[in-house]
């Protein structure tokens, strides 16, 4: 049974729909990632997984439990973070504040998860203390996925992480993105950067208007015409 | 950013401790360095300064714009008036002590009454809303006569005693609703450093991610929208008590506004700030309107021949067209009268165009704001 079961999804805002009936899985363990150009639905689709916006019809299964009539902090308790796009940090919270924010659904002993975020990422380490909004964009990236990683996601979404950040600072995250799954979690990622998530991939759904076009392992992707065409910058 | 690390000198630390009881200490001695009618005066200071901490809870912490916060302090006072006032329907004759929970009780209802409907709402739209909600207390007050007299109010509500002895004069009445006001800031701040404030913290700065952190946005929303109410109940069931008389008059839209502004003057989310906005917008008009300001004023003779020399000059450009100033003797007492909401308008406006988060905003704030004027956190260099 895989971790993740997406049925049919519908979703969108107001009048417009923004995504049109997909269905995708991920199986515990996997990264998978979802690839398309702006507007295509990928973040909706991020979204209507984590409940912040309510799907229009079709399921999603989560650890063999429906979820898509649960409110966000329900899910987050049943192993599901969500890195929003934007990071979304909390800015007039210092770092450490941040990462507490992370743990807010749970209440048992959290320093052994600050451990881990301070091993990943030394640099939030050295700047608890400093408010979130100043730190730069990669280190609010870092940030990001740390406080995510607070919850013990089993699922981690994480959407468009390498967003505005130098070809250096996407290198660490990615590398970092595999290291998480080393140690036990599964990622469902959300890029524009398509070159880089497909080589990190296990499999990967290309996303247009909406509908899932293409779906395959991330090296099958990278080799498609198509997808080397429209996403890879290739004549 | 400024270096913090550098540790202050330590009297600054033992002061910094000791800040709250000093001040305190300092209100209490007060009453015996002024006249009866700066004691009443801050006893209304004292009172917006309840209701302030109160609207900060749901204004400042969570970031719910509220412009309907008199409907609390409206349920407060006529739980009050209600069982007290001889002229009330369902009047039970029953002790203060006994309708202050009640009337708190009752607020936080009226909150949660306000907060289920308006929880999808966001910014400008909440505000609208709320703004509509405060109206149709104070219109209820005045439609169901049957109940609340309508415009002609409740009157003679009793006074409190305390251990027996009667709450009465204006300077016992200045340390009760001191008492109170110190309770409720202990209180509220207490709240904010607590998880409780974390997770409003979080809805104010984005509400899908703090949803996105497990953060129940609609039961903190509800929590916000209570506990503000509950002390805009606890203000108005001892602003009655204080009065004597209520009506629906005294519940307009303007007391949301005199609320919503001490907040903002004082600074969104701070305590100090609440105590600095009260003091500024409850007590400089009617310290504007004191014997003594016009005395004051009336003693500047050299004010008055300057004005009236540069009057003489333009009048000699254009002749006939300006009057003289009245005599010294009532030159004062007019010019408090005619400049009184001039003075205060353009205080407020200097306030806010000089200091756009507050005159004493919470650390918190005013990162945030510096934040916005500058996105790269330019380093800040001492004069």
């Amino acid at each position: 049974m895989p971790l993740l079961e997406v049925r049919d999804l519908r979703a969108g805002y107001g009048a417009i729909l923004a995504v049109k009936g997909i269905s995708l899985h991920v199986e515990e363990g996997e990264i998978v990632t979802l690839i398309g150009s702006n507007g295509a639905g990928k973040s909706t689709t991020l979204r209507a997984i984590s409940g912040v916006i309510r799907p229009r019809s079709g399921q999603v299964t989560f650890d063999g439990r429906r979820i898509d009539r649960l409110p966000p902090h329900a899910i987050v308790r049943l192993g599901l973070s969500h890195v929003p796009e934007g990071r979304g940090i909390f800015h007039s919270l210092s770092v450490y504040e941040n990462l507490l924010m992370g743990a807010y659904t749970r209440g048992d002993a959290l320093h052994q998860d600050l451990e881990r975020v301070y091993r990943l990422f030394p640099r939030l380490q050295e700047r608890l203390r400093q408010p979130g909004g100043t730190l730069s964009g990669g280190e609010q990236q870092m940030l990001a996925i740390g406080r995510a990683l607070m919850a013990r996601p089993r699922l981690l979404l994480l959407d468009e992480p390498s967003m505005g950040l130098s070809p250096v600072l996407v290198e660490t995250i990615f590398e970092t993105i595999q290291a998480i799954r080393r140690e036990g979690a599964t990622v469902l990622l959300v890029e524009q950067n398509a070159l880089m998530a497909l080589e990190i991939a296990d499999r990967a759904y290309v996303l247009e208007s909406g509908e899932i076009t293409l779906a395959g392992t991330g090296a099958e992707l990278a080799r498609d015409d198509s997808v080397r065409r429209a996403y890879l910058g290739e004549a | 950013m400024p270096d913090r690390s550098a540790p202050p000198p330590p009297w600054t630390r033992t002061l910094a401790r000791f800040r709250w009881p000093l001040f305190v200490a300092f209100t209490c001695l007060l009453p015996f360095l002024l006249t009866d009618v700066w004691v009443q005066m801050l006893v209304f200071v004292a009172l917006f300064i309840v209701l302030g901490l109160g609207l900060n809870v749901v204004v400042g912490f969570a970031g719910l714009l509220d412009l309907g916060y008199v409907a609390f302090f409206a349920a407060g006072a006529y739980t009050m008036g209600l069982l007290t006032s001889p002229g009330s329907p369902i009047d039970a004759g029953l002790d203060f002590w006994l309708i202050l929970p009640i009337g708190i009780l009752i607020a936080s209802i009226v909150g949660l009454l306000l907060g289920l409907p308006v929880l999808p709402l966001r910014g400008d739209y909440l505000a609208i809303v709320t703004l509509g909600f405060g109206e149709i207390i104070r219109l209820f007050l005045i439609n169901r006569d049957d109940l609340t007299r309508g415009s002609q109010g409740l009157s003679a509500i009793p006074r409190p005693d305390l251990f027996g002895y009667r709450i009465d004069s204006f300077t016992e009445w200045f340390y009760f609703v001191v008492a109170a006001a110190v309770v409720v800031g202990f209180c509220t701040s207490r709240l904010r450093d607590s998880r409780i404030g974390r997770a409003w913290e979080a809805i104010r700065e984005d509400e899908d991610v703090a949803a996105a952190m497990g953060v129940n946005t609609t039961k903190y929303k509800l929590l916000a929208f209570a506990s503000g109410a509950a002390i805009g109940g606890l203000g108005g069931v001892i602003y009655a008590a204080f009065i004597g008389f209520i009506s629906p008059a005294a519940f307009s839209l303007q007391v949301s506004i005199d609320v919503l502004a001490i907040v903002i003057i004082g600074g969104m989310g701070s305590t100090p700030g609440v105590i600095l906005g009260s003091l500024i917008l409850i007590g400089v008009p009617r310290i504007l309107q004191f014997r003594e300001t016009s005395d004051f004023l009336a003693n500047l003779g050299w004010l008055r021949d300057a004005l009236n020399g540069l009057i003489s000059a333009l009048d000699a450009a254009t002749p006939g067209s300006l009057g003289r100033l009245p005599p010294a003797e009532t030159w004062g007492a007019q010019l408090a009268d005619d400049t009184r909401f001039i003075i205060f308008g353009a205080l407020l406006v200097i306030i806010m165009v000089v200091r756009p988060s507050g005159l004493w905003p919470s650390s918190r704030r005013r990162l945030e704001f510096a934040h916005d004027d500058t996105p790269p956190p330019a380093p800040v260099t001492a004069p």
